[in-house]
C-alpha cells in the first residue's frame, strides 16, 4: 500500500497549518479561555517531552531491553511525580528571575558568562542528534509511504537521494512557520495550546495502533495472551536484557530528561505550566506517559506476528500498512509528524534564545537608533534558520548510518551532563563555577571521543598510552561511556568547588537560588532618584523609544507612576527592567546594561536588610512555608501585627532614613498612608512631618516633649521619642567596622498630646472665668447695698414730696434701680458655676430659664436686635442645675443672635417624650459651614472676630449638657430648602417628678418671679 | 531544607534497590502487563495524596 507524493505532501502541509493555525487562533483569542487555560492543556503541552523517538524508536528500545523500555518513561515520570521537590524549586526560580533556558539559570547561579557560552555549545552539539532523530523520522515514513511499494526502509544512500529532498523541504517549511510565528517572545498561550493538540493526537493515533494491534491482529487481550502462551520466546524477550545493568543505566539517562533538554526545560520551566498546576502534574503526566507506555508491547508483538518488513523501530506505521487501514495508517503518520514537528520546533526555539543570549548578543553591537525590537526578531529569525539548517545537515552527513534509538541515546547522554550543575543549584551552595566548567568540559570530551565522533567516523577503537593500548569506544559501549563520563563529570566538579573558592556574587546568588532560603536581599542604595530618570539613562544603551518602552512596561507590570520616588519601588522597578530585558536579550546582556547604566552604589551599606522585600515575599510564599519556617512566619506576622495595631503612632527609619515601617495609628494621626509612604525617603514626606522627624531623628535628643505643630489650621502637640535599632537584622555576614553606632536603624514614637494640652488650657481658662466670676459676686453684693440705699431714698421721696415731677423723677430712679438690681442678679446668676452635683440638682422649668436668658440678652443693646420666640412648653422640666441651664441658653441665644441678621428671628421650641425632653434654638443665619461642624464643639474654636468671641460659648454648653446627662447635636443648614439657619439639639433627661403635678409647676414659676 | 536533602537521599536509596523491585515487578511468573498495575497504583497514591493536600 502506498500513497502519492501529492497526497502526503499536502497532508502534512495541512497539518502544519492546522497546528500554526491553532496557536495563531489562540493567540487572537478565538478559542475560549476555558479550554486555553485548562490545566490539561498545560499538563498535555508537556507532552512535547516524547518527540519521534517516543512514537517510533521507543518500540525498538522494546524490542532490545524489554521492559527495560518502560524506563524511557518511568525516569521521567518519577521526576513529575516527585514535581513539588524535584522541579518546583528550579521554576519557582525561573520565574522569579525570569530565566528562559537552562543556560540563563546556569550563568544566573554560578554568575559566569563562560558556563553560558559553554552550555550552549555542549547543548547544541547533543541536540542536533535528536533534530537529526526527528527529520530522520520524518524521511524514512515518508519515504515508506510513497517510494516504496513494499514497504522496506530506503538503502543507505549516497549524496542528496530523494528522500533527503523530501526531507528538506519539509524542514524548509516548517523553518519557516516557525519563524513566522514563534520568533515573537510574546506568543507563549498559542504555543502552549499548539502542542497540547499535538500531544492530544500523537497520544491518541499511539492508542489507536495499540488498540487495532489487540484487536485487529490478535483478536482481543485473551488471543494477545493465547499467542504470548504459543510462543514464550517473545515473553522472555521482556525479561532477560532487563538482568544486564544496561537498562538500570537507561532510567538513569531519562530521569533527567525532564530538567536538562532544552524543549521540554522550555515548556515546563520557562513557560511555567509546573508551577501553575503542581498538584494535578504529579499524577496527571505519569498518566499521560502511561498512555504512550501501554501501546509498546502489543504494536512490537503485532509487528512480529505480521512480520513486518521494517525494522522495529517502525513498527507503529507497519503494522496498520499490513493490517492494510487507510485510515489508521494516515493517523500513525501524521501521529509521527506530530511528535517531530512538535519536539522539532520547541527545541529550535529554545536553542535559538540559547545561542541568542549567550553566543550572539553578548559580542553584538545592536545599532542603538534604530528600533532594536526589530533588530533582535531578524536576528532570531536568522538564528532559528541556522538551526534547523543544522540539524538538517548533521541529519545527511550521518546518512541512515544510526538507528533512532542511538540517536536519541547519543542526545540524552549529552544532555545528562548538565545534571550535577543543575543540581547544585539548589541543593550544593558550595559548588561553584570553575567545577561546572571543568565538569561539564570532561564529561562532554568524554562524550564527544567515546560517542559523538564515532557516530559520524564510524571509529570503533582509540589508541590510548595506558592499559593494552586501545579502548573500545562507539554505541555499542554507550552504557560504560555513560558511567565514566557522568561519573567524572560529578567528581571533578565535587573536587574542583571544594578546593577553589566562590567569589562573593556567586555566594550571593548561591544564596538566592539555595531551596532553604527564602533570599534576604540587601538593600542596596540605587544612585537615580526618580523613575524618569530611568529612561534617560538607559536612552544610552537602548535607544530612546526602546527605553521609554521598556520602563513604561516594566512600571505598568508594578503598578507605579513615572512620577515615583521612593527608593524602595525605584529599586524594584530596576529589578523588573533588569527581568524584562533579559527576557528579551538574556541574563548576560540584561546584567551589564544595568551595571554599567543603573549600578546600585557599592554602599558601605551592604548589610542594610530591604526589609520590605523580605516581607512582601514572605506574604507571597506564605503557603510555601512548612514547619519552623511557618511557625516563625507566624510568630512574624504575630508580632507585625502588635506593632500595626499599637495604639502610638510608631515608625521606624533605616540607616540613610528610609521609611521601613509606619503603623496604623501613625497613618491616623499623619493622615497619611503606609502604602503611600513605606520605602521612601524621609526627604519626600508632606510637611509638617518631613522636618519634624528628620530634625529630630537626626538630633541628639532622645525625646522631644510637646513640639507645637499646626495640622489642619490648627495647632496640635506632638511629644516624640526615640531609639536606635543596634546590630544588623541579619545574623549571617558581621557587621562591618565602619558603622559608628549613630548609623543603626531607628524606632521613632509619636505622642498626639493635644487632648492633654488643650485640657489643661481649658483647666486655666475655667479657673480665671471661676476667678472673674467671684470678682463679679463680690462686686455684685458691693453695689447692691449702696443701690438698696438710693431705692430706700427713692421710696422715702416719693412720701416726702407731692410735686408730680419729683414724684416722677423718684418713680424713674427707682425703675433704673430695679434695673441695676436686675442686672446685678443676673451677673451673680452667670458667674456661679461649677455646682455639678447631681445631688443639688432640681426642677428646672426650662422655658423660665430661657425667658431669663433673653431677658440678659435684650439688654445688649449694641449687638444686632433679634426676635426670639420661645415656644419651650411649661411643663419641659428637667432636674439640674437653674444656673447653669440659664447659662446654656445664654450661650446658645447669644450665638443665634449673633449669627442672626437684624430683626431676624430666633425659636425655641420643646418636644417630648416619656424620659427626656428635647428643646431645639433654630436661627435663620447662614448657618455653620460643613468644615466646621466637627470642630464646633471644641473648645477656643470660634468663627467670631477676633476678640469677639472665645470659643467657649458651645464647649462650655456641651460640658453643661453632658453633666446633666444629656446629649447635643448640630444640624447644619436647618433649612434644607433654603440652606442656611442653624439648629442645636439638646435633649436632656426629664425631671422624674414634672408628669403630674401642675401646681408643682405653678408654684416653681411663681417662685421664680419674685425672685426676679 | 533539610527536608528536601532527605527526599533526595531517599530517591538514592529507591535508586540502589530499585533493581530487587524491578525484579519482581517484571518476573515472568506474572502477567505482562504487571508493571503497567504497579503504575497506575503509583498514580492513583500520587492523586490521593494531591487531592487530601489543603488548596494553598
Amino acid at each position: 500500500m502506498t500513497f502519492e507524493l501529492t497526497h502526503v505532501a499536502l497532508l502534512c502541509l495541512a497539518y502544519l497549518l492546522l497546528i500554526f493555525g491553532i496557536a495563531t487562533i489562540t493567540e487572537r483569542g478565538w478559542l475560549p479561555r476555558w479550554i486555553t487555560e485548562h490545566p490539561v492543556t498545560y499538563i498535555l503541552s508537556l507532552g512535547i517531552f516524547a518527540s519521534a523517538w517516543a512514537f517510533y524508536g521507543v518500540i525498538d528500545l522494546a524490542f532490545q531491553f524489554g521492559y527495560g523500555a518502560l524506563a524511557y518513561y518511568l525516569g521521567t515520570g518519577a521526576l513529575f511525580l516527585f514535581a513539588p521537590v524535584a522541579l518546583e524549586p528550579i521554576t519557582e526560580l525561573a520565574r522569579r528571575h525570569q530565566v528562559h533556558s537552562l543556560a540563563d539559570l546556569l550563568v544566573f547561579r554560578y554568575h559566569s558568562h563562560g558556563i553560558g557560552a559553554l552550555t550552549t555549545l555542549c547543548m547544541l552539539l547533543g541536540i542536533l542528534p535528536l533534530m537529526a532523530l526527528q527529520i530522520q523520522a520524518i524521511a524514512d515514513t515518508m519515504h515508506i509511504l510513497t517510494v516504496s511499494r513494499d514497504p522496506a526502509i530506503p538503502a543507505v544512500g549516497t549524496g542528496l537521494t530523494f528522500k533527503d529532498l523530501m526531507a528538506l523541504t519539509y524542514c524548509g517549511i516548517l523553518a519557516l512557520f516557525t519563524i513566522l510565528f514563534g520568533s515573537n517572545r510574546e506568543r507563549h498561550r498559542g504555543l502552549i495550546t499548539a502542542m497540547a493538540f499535538e500531544s492530544l493526537l500523537k497520544v491518541f493515533a499511539l492508542c489507536a495502533v495499540g488498540l487495532a494491534a489487540v484487536y485487529g491482529v490478535f483478536d482481543g487481550f485473551s488471543g494477545l495472551e493465547q499467542w504470548l502462551e504459543r510462543n514464550p520466546e517473545n515473553l522472555a524477550l521482556l525479561h532477560s536484557p532487563i538482568r544486564d545493568g544496561a537498562s538500570h543505566t537507561l532510567l538513569l539517562v531519562f530521569v533527567a530528561t525532564a530538567v536538562t533538554m532544552p524543549h521540554i526545560f522550555h515548556m515546563g520551566v520557562a513557560e511555567n505550566p509546573i508551577l501553575r498546576n503542581t498538584r494535578t502534574v504529579t499524577w496527571a503526566f505519569p498518566l499521560f506517559l502511561l498512555f504512550l507506555a501501554l501501546p509498546i508491547f502489543p504494536i512490537l508483538w503485532a509487528g512480529f506476528e505480521l512480520s513486518v518488513p521494517l525494522p522495529a523501530q517502525y513498527f507503529t506505521l507497519g503494522v496498520p500498512i499490513l493490517a492494510e487501514s487507510h485510515s489508521l495508517t494516515i493517523l500513525a503518520f501524521i501521529g509521527g509528524l506530530s511528535a517531530s514537528t512538535g519536539a522539532m520546533v520547541v527545541i529550535t526555539l529554545a536553542l535559538s534564545t540559547m545561542v541568542m543570549n549567550h553566543w550572539l548578543l553578548p559580542f553584538l553591537r545592536l545599532r542603538r537608533r534604530q528600533d532594536i525590537y526589530s533588530q533582535l526578531l531578524w536576528l532570531r529569525r536568522l538564528v532559528i534558520a541556522a538551526l534547523f539548517l543544522g540539524g538538517y545537515l548533521f541529519y545527511w552527513m550521518l546518512d541512515n548510518r544510526q538507528s533512532l534509538f542511538h540517536l536519541a541515546l547519543v542526545a540524552f547522554i549529552e544532555t545528562l551532563q548538565f545534571l550535577p550543575g543543575i543540581f547544585a543549584i539548589v541543593f550544593w551552595m558550595r559548588g561553584n563555577r570553575r567545577g561546572v566548567i571543568a565538569g561539564l568540559s570532561a564529561g562532554t570530551l568524554v562524550w564527544g571521543i567515546g560517542l559523538l565522533i564515532p557516530m559520524l567516523t564510524g571509529l570503533e577503537e582509540i589508541a590510548v598510552p595506558f592499559g593494552d593500548g586501545s579502548l573500545s569506544v562507539g554505541m555499542s559501549h554507550w552504557s560504560e561511556i555513560t558511567l565514566i563520563s557522568l561519573g567524572l563529570n560529578t567528581l571533578i566538579f565535587i573536587g574542583v568547588s571544594l578546593l577553589t573558592r566562590q567569589s562573593e556574587d556567586e555566594t550571593y546568588s548561591a544564596e538566592l537560588c539555595a531551596a532553604d532560603e527564602l533570599s534576604h536581599p540587601v538593600r542596596q542604595a540605587l544612585d537615580v532618584h526618580s523613575a524618569a530618570e530611568f529612561k534617560t539613562r538607559l536612552a544610552k544603551p537602548l535607544g530612546k523609544v526602546t527605553a521609554s518602552r521598556e520602563v513604561d512596561i516594566a512600571l505598568r507590570q508594578l503598578g507605579l507612576a513615572i512620577t515615583e520616588r521612593r527608593p524602595y519601588a525605584l529599586r524594584r522597578l530596576r529589578d523588573q527592567l533588569e527581568a524584562n530585558l533579559s527576557g528579551l536579550m538574556g541574563i548576560h546582556v540584561a546584567g551589564e546594561i544595568m551595571d554599567n547604566h543603573l549600578p546600585y552604589k557599592l554602599a558601605e551599606a551592604r548589610d542594610t536588610v530591604d526589609i520590605n522585600l523580605i516581607e512582601n515575599r514572605l506574604s507571597q510564599y506564605r503557603s510555601h512555608l512548612t514547619g519552623m519556617a511557618a511557625e516563625l512566619n507566624n510568630l512574624r506576622l504575630y508580632h507585625r501585627k502588635t506593632l500595626q495595631e499599637l495604639p502610638m503612632a510608631v515608625c521606624s527609619l533605616g540607616r540613610d532614613k528610609e521609611i521601613l515601617m509606619w503603623n496604623r495609628a501613625m497613618s491616623r494621626l499623619t493622615h497619611i498612608s503606609a502604602e503611600d509612604v513605606l520605602g521612601s525617603h524621609l526627604d519626600d514626606l508632606a510637611q509638617p512631618w518631613c522636618d519634624l522627624l528628620l530634625n529630630f531623628s537626626e538630633g541628639e535628643d532622645e525625646h522631644l516633649y510637646r513640639h507645637e505643630i499646626a495640622l489642619g489650621g490648627r495647632p496640635h502637640w506632638i511629644s516624640l521619642h526615640k531609639a536606635a535599632i543596634e546590630g544588623p537584622v541579619t545574623g549571617r555576614r558581621a557587621q562591618q567596622p565602619g558603622f559608628a553606632k549613630e548609623e543603626y536603624d531607628q524606632v521613632i514614637l509619636l505622642e498626639d498630646v493635644t487632648e492633654t494640652q488643650l485640657l489643661e488650657q481649658e483647666l486655666i481658662h475655667s479657673e480665671r472665668l471661676a476667678s472673674v466670676g467671684r470678682l463679679a459676686a463680690g462686686v455684685a453684693h458691693e453695689i447692691g447695698n449702696p443701690i438698696t440705699g438710693i431705692a430706700c431714698l427713692c421710696q422715702n421721696l416719693r412720701y416726702e414730696s407731692d410735686n408730680p415731677e419729683i414724684l416722677e423723677t423718684a418713680e424713674q430712679i427707682l425703675s433704673q434701680t430695679d434695673r441695676v438690681s436686675r442686672i446685678v442678679q443676673s451677673l451673680v446668676s452667670y458667674s456661679h458655676s461649677g455646682q455639678n452635683k447631681k445631688s443639688a440638682f432640681e426642677a428646672v422649668v426650662l422655658r423660665e430659664c430661657a425667658q431669663e436668658a433673653i431677658a440678659l440678652l435684650s439688654l445688649q443693646k449694641d449687638k444686632n436686635q433679634v426676635v426670639f420666640d420661645n415656644r419651650i412648653a411649661d411643663n419641659a422640666i428637667i432636674a439640674g442645675d437653674l444656673q447653669q441651664m440659664i447659662q446654656v441658653f445664654i450661650n446658645l441665644l447669644s450665638n443665634a443672635r449673633d449669627a442672626s441678621e437684624e430683626e431676624g428671628r430666633v425659636m425655641l421650641e420643646s418636644q417630648e417624650d416619656e424620659d427626656n425632653i428635647t428643646i431645639t434654638v433654630t436661627d435663620e443665619g447662614e448657618g455653620i459651614a460643613p468644615e466646621h461642624i466637627d470642630q464646633i464643639l471644641e473648645p477656643f474654636f470660634t468663627t467670631k472676630d477676633p476678640g469677639e468671641g472665645t470659643g467657649l460659648g458651645l464647649a462650655m454648653v456641651y460640658s453643661i449638657v453632658d453633666d446633666h446627662g444629656g446629649s447635643l447635636d448640630v444640624i447644619s443648614p436647618a433649612n434644607p430648602s433654603t440652606q442656611r439657619g442653624a439648629q442645636i439639639v439638646i435633649k436632656l433627661p426629664r425631671h422624674l417628678n414634672s408628669m403630674l403635678p401642675d401646681n408643682l409647676v405653678r408654684t416653681h414659676t411663681d417662685a421664680t418671679d419674685k425672685a426676679d | 531544607m533539610n527536608n528536601q536533602r532527605l527526599v533526595i537521599l531517599l530517591l538514592l536509596i529507591a535508586y540502589i534497590f530499585s533493581p530487587t523491585l524491578f525484579t519482581w515487578i517484571v518476573n515472568p511468573e506474572g502477567a505482562w502487563y504487571r508493571p503497567y498495575i504497579m503504575w497506575v497504583l503509583v498514580i492513583a497514591i500520587a492523586y490521593a495524596v494531591q487531592a487530601r493536600k489543603k488548596p494553598s
